[in-house]
């Protein structure tokens, strides 16, 4: 069985001092410095990131990481746009599978702030389809047609959203590493700007900066050595069309639906064993999507179900979603943030999730998606 | 990146889908653009079922705010979609009027 023995993130925000690589070194070297283990321990690295070709002109990270980390070994970038992290993560398990006795290193980071928004909107953009880009439509826009889908056929409005964001900030505010750690009303979200109609400024989440770092292992001798530990009960990646237009329907997520089927199926428990999860809001309809896609809420019922508010921290609810403050308010530095949702979730089960921590959590479940929903990774983990 | 090339391959496709009738599945209007559709923004964004059952996206154009709903009958157009700087191939490509 794989673990997962340590975890490190950097803050996540707008950090003009830090280059994309100062922020990889950083967390590499949080990571190891947690789990006491020296650079010649690592047996392989797998790297999330999306946008450093596009935006930088820099690719072949895995040789700058070799350089970084100053070993010889095997190192691989995944990308899969905003699923990145979990896609590497996905790999790294793959690889624990294949070699006995591993240690491998998994890093997500993203350089997003050095460029107008337009540009960075432009980059995010490729990960759309062709049509997708030539009719304009940018990444807010896509899921604003998913929104607009949804609050239509449900008869919801966007004050149902607005509570996807009043609960990550709040949960955003109780942690130190997340972008945005203030409050915010109903009111405040729904007086914000539109970004793409029916989506608002504060229903989105930020352009941000910062890199994570997990480390996971089959070694046995190492797992008895580490305080914390984990075990990862499933990672499963399932795929779909790159174009909304192409699935059946607009507002699911058929790859989130196949994708927890499969996970929980090889993780052996329910839904309802679930205490913590992160789930990708890159939008506010996206946790509401997600929440009924991934099974904890039945469709068209989470409009209504958010509300209530019951995935809050400290409402006594028996699943608590995004105590890291979600993509929303912790920021999402695309290639780093399925790494920061596994992270959280080791953080909730080994008791280190601080002044958030949900009270005797066992099972915690993290969905990362990239693009509209081409791609999905639900990975389930234990103590 | 906009090459000449991919817009020259484009335009053998989108002659086709000219000139088709349709109505609006869903739609959006765009407030924040990325770099080559800034000067348009605001601008609609809608997915559009024609008779056929295809699906295609575009820009609705000559509209009224009234127009922007599910159900509505609209016409694909032959439009200029972007340029990508002053002195670059114009890209031209499909867009949809209200009926």
């Amino acid at each position: 069985m794989n673990h997962l023995i340590g975890y490190h993130t950097t803050q996540f925000g707008e950090l003009w001092d830090k280059s994309l690589f100062d922020l990889v070194e950083e967390t590499i070297s949080g990571v190891l410095k947690q789990t006491k283990l020296t650079n010649k321990q690592i047996d392989a690295v797998f790297f999330g990131n999306m946008l450093a070709g596009v935006l930088e002109n820099n690719l072949h990270s895995t040789s700058k990481i070799a350089e970084i980390l100053k070993v010889n070994i095997p190192i691989f970038r995944a990308e899969a746009a905003c699923a990145s992290g979990g896609a590497a993560f996905n790999l790294a398990k793959t690889y624990l599978e294949a070699n006995s006795n591993k240690n491998v290193l998994v890093v997500g980071a993203e350089k997003m702030t050095d460029y107008s928004p337009e540009q960075t909107i432009t980059a995010l953009s490729a990960a759309a389809s062709g049509e997708e880009q030539e009719a304009g439509l940018t990444f807010p826009g896509l899921y604003a047609l998913m929104a607009n889908f949804y609050l239509e056929k449900y008869h919801y409005t966007e004050e149902n959203l607005a509570y996807v964001s009043v609960k990550n900030h709040f949960h955003g505010s109780l942690n130190s590493k997340a972008h945005f750690r203030r409050q915010i009303t109903v009111k405040d979200v729904l007086s914000s700007p539109y970004v793409a109609f029916p989506l608002k400024v504060l229903d989105s989440s930020p352009i941000s900066d910062g890199a994570s770092a997990v480390i996971l292992t089959n070694n046995r001798d190492l797992i008895k050595k580490q305080k914390n530990s984990v075990t990862v009960l499933a990672s499963e990646v399932v795929t779909d069309t790159i174009s909304l237009k192409e699935r059946k329907q607009i507002d699911e997520i058929l790859a989130t639906k196949n994708v927890a089927d499969i996970a929980f199926k090889n993780a052996k428990i329910t839904r309802h064993d679930i205490d913590v999860a992160e789930v990708h809001d890159c939008f506010s309809i996206a946790e509401i999507l997600a929440m009924e896609d991934l099974g904890f809420w039945k469709k068209g019922t989470g409009g209504q179900k958010i509300k209530e508010m019951s995935t809050m921290y400290g409402n006594g609810g028996s699943l608590i979603v995004n105590t890291s403050g979600g993509l929303k308010a912790a920021g999402h530095p695309v290639g780093a943030t399925g790494i920061k949702q596994i992270g959280e979730i080791f953080l909730q089960l080994t008791g280190q999730a601080e002044k958030r921590q949900v009270r005797n959590a066992k099972y915690g479940l993290s969905h990362n998606v990239g693009g509209s929903g081409g791609t999905a990774v639900v990975t389930i983990l234990a103590v | 990146m906009i090459s000449p090339i991919k817009i020259w391959r484009r335009q053998k496709e989108i002659r086709k889908i000219l000139n088709k009738k349709g109505k609006i599945v869903v739609w959006t209007k765009i407030y924040t653009p990325g770099s080559d559709f800034k000067k348009y923004a605001p601008y609609p964004v809608v997915l559009v079922e024609l008779e056929n059952k295809e699906k295609i996206y575009g820009q609705l154009v000559d509209y009224e705010d009234s127009d922007l709903k599910t159900g509505k009958k609209v016409v694909s157009v032959l439009r200029k979609v972007r340029s990508s700087s002053e002195e670059g191939v114009i890209a031209y490509g499909v867009k949809f009027k209200p009926l």
